[in-house]
């Protein structure tokens, strides 16, 4: 193929007409553009350590206090009971024990399900804002 | 208005004012969308396609540093976006063989095309291309892109591009030779 051949060929081809997409192509691409882009700024002004997460944190911060606080003076209390009721029986000893023992592990266990659940709701935070700005 | 060059609009893009986008679309929707509709065949699915490559340009704007042309930069997201469409749906690619190439093929004279015929000629040979070679038509003619640019686009080796490129140009005189011996059958 000779060179004045291909010089023809693309004259030729710059008369053809290409398609023509519809009449708002332009307009509509420029809405899905600042769709996309308010869209964005909202994620990116939006907290992802929001209220709730603040609040369940100060939760357990205060259960944590609260266990601390409960389990020392359970220990301090057990040890002045024997100085003050020496002749008080085993039984009460014992049933003192059981019973701050059971206590001690119900703030325990509201603590690990209100850490779970703060843990939780915090990576469901940051893969639902991350999954809005990558898709 | 005057025609500014695409940097100019990129780089007001790239400093907040997203309304300088709408030149570059309008400027490159004609063959971002003949390119979508070769490859899809369907207007809708073209024009959906066309408006996603878009997007996607714009949201990765930030990322063309201006070594190579945008629009070669824009006719890849294009290219990449339509193909994986095309595999996404299990549709059929067509690069393969489907016209046969004549030994005349290159002593086609297009001068004796009638003028007036023309466009519809080689819109209609185009048409006939394979969606690969239709690309490569375009870019290298129309769009005058290089043979490098090109590659980039189509992701082939500069080496394979020319001869993609040869065969696609052969395929075409074929065609349109073919379709000059209907015209002349239909005229006599």
């Amino acid at each position: 193929m000779n060179e004045l051949e291909d010089i023809k060929l693309k004259a030729f081809l710059q008369n053809m007409e290409l398609e023509k997409p519809g009449s708002g192509f332009t307009v509509q691409v420029m809405n899905k553009i600042f769709a996309e882009d308010s869209a964005l700024e909202q994620i990116k002004s939006e907290k992802i350590l929001g209220k709730g997460f603040w609040i369940i944190s100060i939760l357990f911060v205060v259960l944590l206090a609260a266990i601390f606080v409960v389990s020392n003076t359970g220990m301090q209390a057990d040890s002045q009971i024997g100085q003050l009721l020496p002749e008080a029986g085993q039984g009460l000893s014992e049933g003192y024990e059981s019973f701050f023992s059971k206590l001690g592990t119900l703030p325990l266990s509201i603590a690990g399900i209100t850490i779970g659940v703060s843990v939780l709701i915090f990576i469901d935070k940051i893969i639902s804002s991350n999954s809005k700005i990558f898709a | 208005m005057e025609q500014k060059d695409d940097i100019y609009y990129i780089e007001k893009v790239k400093a907040g004012q997203t309304n300088y986008f709408s030149y570059i679309v309008e400027r490159y929707q004609d063959i971002v969308f003949s390119i979508a509709m070769k490859v899809l065949k369907n207007r809708e699915d073209a024009e959906e396609m066309a408006q996603e490559s878009f997007i996607k340009a714009y949201k990765s704007l930030h990322t063309f540093k201006g070594t190579a042309k945008f629009s070669t930069w824009l006719y890849r997201i294009t290219y990449n976006n339509c193909i994986s469409e095309v595999r996404k749906r299990k549709m059929h690619f067509a690069s393969t063989d489907d016209v046969q190439i004549a030994d005349e093929a290159e002593e086609m004279n297009l001068d004796g095309i009638p003028e007036e015929n023309r466009a519809q000629a080689i819109k209609a040979a185009m048409d006939k291309l394979p969606e690969d070679e239709y690309t490569l038509i375009l870019l290298y003619y129309f769009e005058e892109q290089s043979i490098e640019e090109i590659s980039k686009v189509t992701k082939l080796s500069e080496s394979n591009t020319k001869v993609k490129l040869f065969r696609a140009r052969k395929k075409l005189y074929t065609i349109l030779n073919e379709l000059m011996k209907d015209e002349l059958y239909t005229i006599l």
